[in-house]
């Protein structure tokens, strides 16, 4: 009516929005990552097709190159396999986006929004499920690669290493594909943009040929690819070698400018609606 | 005030393009508030502001007696919001749907579950309540997506065109649920297509055109506002339209444009005031020979309104509109 005006002082001051008990934001995160999860777990043709992928591809590694390509140190076989399992925490890490995207085109985030809930829970519950379905996808793939003869020659506790590794690896990754779901707001598209840093990334990397081995103007590229980093301590932990702390300084030190720099840019985009 | 919603010269740019001009808005506690206009006339994007989606560039407004800019939490938790497009998720069942709304929504898990047994069965979605809901249908998506809106009974309802794609049946159903809520003493503001929903539910009505409150009031407020009586004539012989529209316009005494003609329909619309003006157009049209197949009086409707305000028809849809150039006429300036 428009005999009804405002109050100069409106109730709730601006910290009310802040103040979520802990135990609350715990659950929200909780629910949504349940919620998250329970969307991966009814898309089994998902699930089907991008575990066969990579594991083709370890299949292919294993039996058709072994025989040609010699590596320093153990099999080709061996050498090929942190390599994979990698390149499928990136391109599963893409996932993120993907899912962010379709919560802004189906209208889910708004639903979420309008919601009391805590204001990290939607980023953060993405994290949360994102990261055990790596984690997941990486133990299916180790015992996989068992299967086909795989060894790890430092023991059990490297061998953990190696799989926090590359889950931390496709953690920072998931950073980068919110902020590309927040920004491209379209699975398609961040699924067709996605490939476009990660490919090149892919193959001037240490993934399936020592960097020594690949052309030459390419080597210093490769050296300062955070793919190899990942990939070389991947491969230290598994293996060993002198090479191992050199590497995984790098990969510190890449995963920390990763997600300093993503996580920013995502809760940004987040926040601006 | 302590419930309710009040705008405050509500601004909203997108880029260079100015989608609200400064909207004026307030609901009594209690009441149901119908905000009508013509596509892109701001309706949607008052609602996300009002619901802490959007922010306002520029005035302020209060839910509840909460700043939706300052305290959107506190808004968030006494709102419920049914918006343009189903905000649900396919990959969850119907059930699972109302269920994580409930739970991020405080309930405790039985009580959420409760509650969405007693909405799908309000919403008549029980038999496919465990269905996922990619395999509904979209008036039943839309039935979830107000159901998902009512999990907490929240004191204060936004619902944007909840009727839209809703068979006859599920609308009177919504229609029984808004009721049902309002006697509970809930808010409500809605939006809609249909003028002759917002007739039937709503306490108030705000007309909003191009980012700007043009006119409100009750129905019968914004129908007086349009004044007098139309005069709705059918003839039996379609040839004869224009002669019939001569003859009135020559027994009223008023421009021939400001009557609505309609050759292809046989059919005159004439502004008039009083039921003697029956009369006079039985006599005059029996004078000149032209014979009458139907005529009668009726009071103006919302469509009327609609129409003369901005100057659009209310919607496409044919069951709604009457062919604009007709409409427009007859309402004149
Ligand atoms: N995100 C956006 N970016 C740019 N323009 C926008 C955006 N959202 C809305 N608009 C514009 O603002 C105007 C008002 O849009 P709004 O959705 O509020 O209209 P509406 O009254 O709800 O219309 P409808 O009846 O079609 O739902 C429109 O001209 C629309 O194009
Ligand atoms: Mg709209």
């Amino acid at each position: 009516m428009a005999g009804i005006t405002l109050p100069a002082q409106l109730a709730g001051t601006p910290e009310s929005r802040a103040a979520l008990p802990p135990a609350r934001v715990v659950a929200d995160i909780a629910l949504v990552a349940g919620r998250n999860l329970r969307k991966v777990l009814r898309n089994t043709r998902l699930i089907v097709f991008s575990t066969i992928q990579p594991l083709l591809q370890l299949i292919l590694f294993a039996y058709v190159f072994a025989g040609v390509a010699r590596v320093p140190g153990t099999s080709y076989k061996n050498f090929v396999v942190p390599g994979v399992i990698v390149q499928t925490m990136v391109f599963s890490a893409m996932g993120t986006g993907v899912g962010i995207a379709n919560d802004l085109h189906t209208g889910m985030i708004d639903r979420f929004r309008s919601l009391p809930i805590a204001r990290s829970a939607f980023l953060v519950g993405r994290t949360v499920s994102d990261s055990l379905r790596l984690g997941i996808q990486s133990v299916l793939l180790v015992i996989a690669a068992s299967i086909i003869g795989f060894r790890f020659h430092n023991g059990a506790l490297a061998a953990v290493g190696m799989m926090v590794v590359v889950v931390l690896f496709g953690m920072a990754l998931t950073a980068f594909s919110a902020w590309l779901g927040l920004t491209l707001r379209d699975p398609e598209s961040v699924q067709a943009a996605a490939f476009i840093p990660i490919l090149p990334l892919i193959f001037t990397s240490s993934a399936f040929a020592p960097v020594n081995r690949l052309p030459g103007w390419m080597q210093p590229l490769a050296k300062v690819n955070p793919v190899t980093a990942a990939i070389d301590t991947a491969r230290g932990l598994a293996f060993g070698g002198s090479h191992t702390a050199t590497a995984a300084w790098h990969f510190a030190a890449w995963w920390v400018a990763i997600v300093a720099v993503f996580t920013a840019l995502a809760v940004r985009r987040y926040r601006l609606g | 005030m302590s419930g309710g919603v009040v705008a405050e010269g509500l601004v909203k740019r997108f880029g260079s393009f100015t989608a609200l001009a400064g909207v004026d808005f307030s609901v009594e506690e209690g009441t149901v508030v119908g905000l009508l206009g013509p596509n892109g006339a701001g309706k949607t994007t008052t609602i996300r502001i009002l619901t802490t989606l959007l922010r306002p560039d520029g005035g302020r407004a209060a839910v509840a007696g909460y700043d939706v800019a300052r305290s959107p939490q506190l808004v968030r938790a006494v709102i419920g919001l049914t918006g343009q497009y189903a905000a649900v998720d396919d990959d969850l069942s119907g059930r699972e749907n109302l269920v994580l709304v409930g739970r991020l929504s405080r309930m405790a898990k039985r009580a959420a579950s409760e509650r969405a047994a007693v909405l799908l069965s309000a919403f008549s979605l029980v038999e496919a309540s465990d269905r996922l809901l990619r395999t509904y249908s979209g008036g039943m998506r839309r039935r979830l997506d107000l159901a998902a809106s009512l999990m907490v009974a929240p004191p204060v309802l936004f619902l944007d065109e909840p009727t839209t794609g809703l068979d006859p049946r599920s609308r009177l159903q919504l229609w029984d649920v808004i009721h049902g809520l309002r006697a509970q003493g809930t808010t409500i503001v809605l939006t809609t297509q249909y003028l002759e929903e917002a007739d039937q539910l709503t306490d108030r009505i705000s007309v909003i055109d191009g980012g700007l409150v043009i006119a409100e009031g009750t129905a019968d407020e914004l129908k007086a506002a349009v004044g007098g009586d139309v005069l709705d004539l059918k003839l039996a012989d379609r040839a004869r339209t224009a002669d019939a529209a001569a003859t009135l316009a020559k027994a009223f005494g008023v421009p021939e444009d400001e009557l609505t003609v309609d050759a292809e329909l046989g059919s005159v619309l004439v502004p008039v005031s009083g039921a003697a003006a029956l009369i006079e157009a039985v006599r005059a049209l029996d004078a000149a020979h032209v014979p009458v197949a139907d005529i009668g009086l009726r009071r103006p409707s919302l469509d009327d309104v609609f129409l003369s305000l901005t100057g659009h028809v209310a919607d496409e849809r044919p069951e709604m509109a009457a062919p604009s150039a007709r409409r427009r006429s007859m309402m004149g300036a």
